[in-house]
């Protein structure tokens, strides 16, 4: 059991966009290993999924153990963006 | 050096990638540019875990939003990239945005201050360039 509980989670396999936002429609994700159309795009080819849910903090508590092992992870919505416009005091 | 970097023109926002470091490792997040704000803003569940708290804010803000007068905070990231360039010890306001907006911060003036930059809205490109320092 102790060894057992050493074990990483394995790892999902890689998705492109259109998939990932097919398997976790209108749901936040937290991917990595992103393979980038650019270095500094947010657009991939493919990326591997190590959090989803409702809220945004959901995926990212789930990707926390992933932390150790890549460099870098992405945070984005699946579904459609709907975003307001604060203003701020001066 | 110029930077290029594309948008969605069909959009009605300019939605850019962006990335934030902290204590615990590095975040790649889907940003608004927004020219009419002044600050740059990352919502608390992403500098949250990064590491940070408002136990590290550098002051306590207020933000007019649709339902009123809100509290958000000042905080120094490691580094912020967006538009191809990095600012480390970059400063950003803290504020929460409900999940149904489904980003997780703008690029304001605080940011985009520092570079001469060209939108081209019809044709989803902006062109960033540095100013140059003494």
């Amino acid at each position: 059991m102790i060894a057992a509980s050493n074990l990483s989670p394995v790892l999902p396999e890689p998705m492109t966009w259109g998939e990932i936002c097919e398997r976790y429609p209108s749901q936040w994700v937290c991917v990595v290993d992103m393979d980038r159309l650019t270095p500094t795009s947010s657009e991939f080819r493919t990326a591997r999924v190590v959090g989803h849910g409702a809220t945004r903090r959901e995926p990212l508590d789930q990707a926390r153990a992933w932390r150790s092992r890549f460099e870098i992870i992405g945070h984005y919505f699946t579904g459609a963006i709907v975003a307001p416009v604060p203003r701020f005091l001066p | 050096m110029r930077y290029e970097t594309e948008f969605d023109p069909k959009l009605n926002l300019i939605l850019v990638a962006g990335e934030v470091s902290g204590p615990l490792g590095r975040t790649a997040l889907r940003l608004v540019l927004d020219t009419g704000a002044s600050e740059t803003l990352l919502v608390p569940e992403v500098v949250d875990d990064l590491g940070y708290s408002p136990r590290n804010a550098e002051a306590v803000t207020g933000v007019y939003s649709a339902i009123g007068k809100e509290q958000g905070y000042i905080l120094r990231v490691a580094e912020f990239s967006a538009l191809g360039f990095t600012v480390p010890d970059f400063r950003v306001h803290v504020f929460d945005l409900a999940d149904r907006y489904a980003i997780d911060g703008l690029v304001g003036l605080s940011f985009l201050r520092r570079f001469n930059y060209e939108i081209r809205s019809a044709e989803g490109r902006i062109l960033v360039e540095p100013v140059a320092t003494s």
